[in-house]
């Protein structure tokens, strides 16, 4: 019961201790996950407009390059006239910014007449420039980087539709994804002559751009249409120029409004070949005339990189769910321990007082509860200690009373019968002599009628105390009633010694007694019956006493008589 | 607990299991049939290919293609075996026959022919879609290649094909990036008497009409909504349809006012069919395709959408067949894309013809 309770009790608090911490826990790495995810995406925003921020750097680089070329003399000497010395010259420089530039595919100095036909045209081809000859020069006119370009603003960059070369004849770009960027050369009174052709490598660029960025991360491009230009399943990419459509916004639906212009990041969550990443996207309008009026750019990373922390976390999470555990059985046992002791301690006293034992320690000097109710339970229990012992006595004084002569104290009646009846088992059980003396005073009235009650009742108290003192320890004298008395002797001597300790009496009971100055005698006399020549009951053996004493009575005051001798077998004193 | 290697064991008992049976997996987890399609730009609408999804549990990959050239890239490459079923028109349907890339159309797996005009109907008397008494293909689609122009400027429909190279357009024509049509149409210009037919004299003649449409032209075009933004970013004023019908509705659609003339040499006009790859490991899949693209919705689409004309209803607007010309096998495609690539590339006479 005690144990019971206090495993109850300590696997309660534990399991609550558990269950605290274990939703603790979830909350926690619900909440840390979350704030990772966040933390990772707001990174890899941040990340993006970075990218972002280079790739304008590189288009205006870009612009830089062909704006030195649109206002290099040669150039518009050449759109002029054919200048051999100043073609060599420009192809020269045209080579070197392709070897300065690794993702620049071909630099082109095209002229609006003759259909568009290229005046100059450095190809990369093996990895080297390799200027065009006349023979292998096009006629570019038809178009837009030409034909779109001729309109753009003086100063001003065109950039075509980011597409797969289809060109023939191209080297190095043939079949590349390319982005073509062009811008006007201008006569002295701004006419639009030509226009500075530089083609790029999209792919080799963005390679360039992303070297910086940690090696987890996935890098997106899109189109307008949503096209996937640069993805990291590359057999998605540029799908148009197959006859495919991969489209981002239908793998991932976040990036439709941004290609709709509705907002310019988004960040989301979404997964690649069954992985799952984060993801931030931004969106963007060229500041330059361009094919394309939205780009879609974005930066992915996989979640379990970046939830690797929460991992971690996790690990720890679940250890100290454990440790919590152990603590709370820990603690739950003890406390359920203190608790439980002292009412056990309680409980036992209870036991004890209840089988009228010791009652032991009690935990009173506790200031608690338990303090309280030990307290109030020996208060308890002391009070009803009282009170059962008062009980005690008054019932021992009851059955003293009801056994006793009131006058005398002598046993009464009753007394007289259960001592006799006592005194015949036994004599059943070892076959002792019983005998019973019957003893009745002579002219008692007498007295009572003379000299009043309280002198009768002097002489009786007299005549008491003289059968008692002469009376062994195991007999029972005892007043019947009135003037009457008896002896129960329970181990009867023979008849001879009986009848010294008759004689004795009714010599005793004659002895004069002093009451208030004056001087009475009173004689008894004694009627003896004993077992078994007078009978084994009791009824027998009174009946056959008061027999024998009312003929001691008979033959004159003072003297007793056997029962069932009528001669010798009395004396007369 | 986990125990990788276990798992991978089981993974490779039930693939031994299945296996042994023989037999795909069925039901769940099993994966759906692809059928690969190879179709024009339009035929296959999304709710087209969606209910055929649903009515046959399977995938389709839809992958379109803008030109004659495009398509027999497409379906050659990789030894032939990357599609189930094409769109072809009969013209071109003689090389893939001649060089057994297709397999006759199970006739029977195709009910839906019931539905069509009986003139589609009766295979036989269409050239070129009966070899060997098998229907290699089932007629879809046709349309003509006339002449779509911005009624604001051009005052008088133009009445030939010679607009095209008209010094009053220049830099306001668009033409299709097509290379066989392209060299038929030039030698229509011309005038010479079989077109598709060029004999060794014909070609520089050819060669040099087709430079000089470059010249005259704005941009080159490939699918029908390229052409629309083409036709509105350069401000073109005349154009040949190659889709016909399909661009005029497109660009009406747009809000253009413009136009639509068949010139007096007779539109060059073509029949789309479908056919069945030899190799598809999926012939019954492929022939319930063609049935479902013949069906009720599908042909609806293809007028009501695209403008396109369907084999089961008649045209509005029929136009008298002495003014088609309906397209035929060509002598050397292969030389005539070659050359076009070149020619589209900006590459002049002496270079094309080397090509």
């Amino acid at each position: 019961m005690k144990s019971n309770l206090s495993t109850r009790l300590a696997l309660v608090l534990a399991m609550l201790g558990m269950v605290v911490a274990g939703l603790t826990g979830w909350y926690v790495y619900g909440a840390s996950r979350d704030l990772l995810v966040q933390a990772a995406q707001s990174k890899l925003l941040t990340a993006t407009r970075v990218m972002a921020r280079r790739i304008t750097a590189t288009r205006e680089e870009l612009s830089r390059d062909l704006q030195l070329l649109a206002l290099h003399p040669d150039t518009s000497v050449l759109l002029g006239v054919a200048d051999p010395t100043a073609r060599l010259r420009l192809e020269a420089m045209f080579g070197s910014l392709l070897t300065s530039n690794p993702s620049y595919l071909q630099v082109r100095l095209i002229g609006a007449q003759d259909h568009g036909l290229e005046r100059v045209r450095v190809d990369r081809h093996n990895g080297l420039p390799l200027a065009i000859g006349d023979a292998d020069l096009q006629e570019k006119g038809h178009f837009d980087y030409v034909a779109e370009a001729l309109k753009v603003a003086p100063g001003q960059t065109y950039l075509s539709r980011i597409a797969i070369n289809r060109e023939a004849g191209v080297h190095a770009g043939e079949g590349l994804p390319t982005l073509v960027a062009s811008m006007t050369v201008r006569d002295a009174a701004g006419t639009p002559r030509g226009v500075v052709v530089i083609n790029i490598d999209l792919r080799s660029s963005f390679e360039s751009m992303r070297m910086d960025l940690p090696e987890t991360f996935h890098l997106f491009f899109a189109n307008s249409k949503g096209d996937w230009l640069i993805h990291p399943d590359a057999s998605l990419t540029f799908g148009f120029d197959r006859g495919q459509r991969h489209l981002a916004q239908d793998t991932m639906p976040q990036t439709a409004a941004l290609l709709q212009g509705a907002g310019d990041h988004a960040v989301f969550e979404t997964t690649l070949n069954g992985q799952a990443l984060a993801a931030a996207f931004i969106a963007s309008t060229p500041v330059v005339e361009m094919h394309d009026t939205r780009l879609l750019l974005g930066l992915a990373q996989p979640l379990k990189v970046v939830l690797a922390d929460v991992t971690q976390l996790n690990a720890t999470i679940w250890k100290i769910l454990i440790a919590v555990g152990v603590a709370c059985l820990l603690v739950a046992w003890v406390l359920a321990r203190t608790l439980v002791r002292p009412l056990a301690q309680i409980g036992a006293a209870a036991r004890q007082f209840a089988q009228g034992q010791v009652v032991g320690a009690l935990p009173l000097s506790r200031e608690d509860e338990i303090g309280d109710l030990a307290r109030t339970f020996d208060r308890m229990q002391g009070a009803l200690a009282q009170q059962l012992k008062a009980l005690e006595d008054s019932q021992h004084e009851l059955s003293t009373l009801a056994r006793q002569d009131g006058l005398t104290g002598l046993a009464n009646r009753r007394q007289f019968h259960d001592s006799l009846q006592s005194a015949l088992a036994q004599r059943r059980r070892t076959g002792q002599v019983v005998a019973l003396l019957y003893v009745d005073l002579d002219k008692f009235k007498l007295i009572n009628d003379t000299h009043g009650h309280e002198a009768g009742d002097a002489v009786l108290l007299a005549v008491a105390q003289r059968l008692r003192a002469n009376t062994r320890e195991v007999d029972t004298p005892a007043r019947l009633g009135g003037d009457e008395f008896a002896v129960v002797v329970a181990q009867a001597p023979e008849d001879a010694q009986l009848a010294a300790l008759a004689a004795k009496l009714v010599e005793a009971v004659a002895e004069p007694i002093e009451w208030k100055g004056q001087w009475f005698r009173v004689a008894c006399s004694m009627g003896i019956a004993r077992t078994p020549a007078d009978g084994e009951t009791e009824e027998q053996l009174m009946s056959a006493a008061d027999t024998a004493m009312y003929v001691a009575k008979q033959a004159g005051q003072g003297g007793f008589r056997f029962h069932g001798l009528h001669d010798g077998g009395g004396l007369q004193v | 607990m986990r125990q990788p290697g276990r798992r991978k064991c089981l993974v490779q008992l039930a693939g031994c299991g299945v296996a042994a049976c023989g037999v795909p997996l069925p039901g769940w987890g099993a994966t759906p049939p692809v059928l690969r399609v190879l179709a024009w730009p339009g035929y296959a609408e999304p709710e087209v290919v969606q209910a055929f999804e649903r009515a046959h549990s399977a995938k389709v990959a839809l992958t379109v293609v803008d030109s004659d050239d495009a398509l027999w890239q497409r379906a050659t490459s990789n030894g032939a075996a990357d599609f189930d079923v094409l769109a072809v028109n009969t013209a071109e349907l003689q090389r893939y026959v001649a060089q057994g890339l297709v397999s006759p159309v199970p006739a029977d797996a195709v009910p839906n022919r019931r539905m069509q005009l009986p003139r589609f109907q009766d295979a036989a008397r269409i050239a070129g879609l009966v070899h060997g008494g098998k229907l290699m293909a089932v007629p879809f689609t046709y349309a003509e290649m006339g002449l779509v122009y911005d009624r604001k400027r051009v005052r008088q429909a133009p009445d030939s094909i010679r607009a095209l190279w008209d010094p009053q357009w220049q830099g306001k024509v668009l033409a299709y990036n097509g290379g066989t049509h392209s060299f038929t149409l030039a030698a229509q210009a011309l005038g010479l008497s079989a077109p598709f037919r060029l004999r060794k004299q014909d070609w520089p003649g050819v060669v040099d009409k087709l430079i000089a449409l470059r010249r005259n032209a704005a941009g080159f075009y490939g699918p029908p909504e390229e052409s629309l933004a083409l036709f509105q970013s350069r401000g073109a004023a005349l154009m040949l349809a190659n889709y016909g019908a399909q661009q005029l509705k497109l660009f009406r659609e747009a809000g253009l006012d413009v136009g639509y003339a068949i010139p007096r040499e007779g539109a060059l006009a073509w029949l789309d069919c479908w056919a069945i790859m030899r190799k598809t490991p999926q012939l019954a899949l492929a022939a319930a395709w063609i049935n479902h693209l013949l069906d009720k919705p599908a042909s609806e689409w293809l007028v009501s959408r695209q403008g396109l004309s369907n084999t089961t209803a008649e045209p509005l607007h029929a136009l008298g067949s002495d003014k088609l010309v309906w397209l035929e096998p060509v002598e050397d495609d292969e030389r005539r894309n070659r050359m076009w690539a070149r020619i589209v590339s900006g590459d002049r006479a002496a270079k094309v013809i080397a090509a």
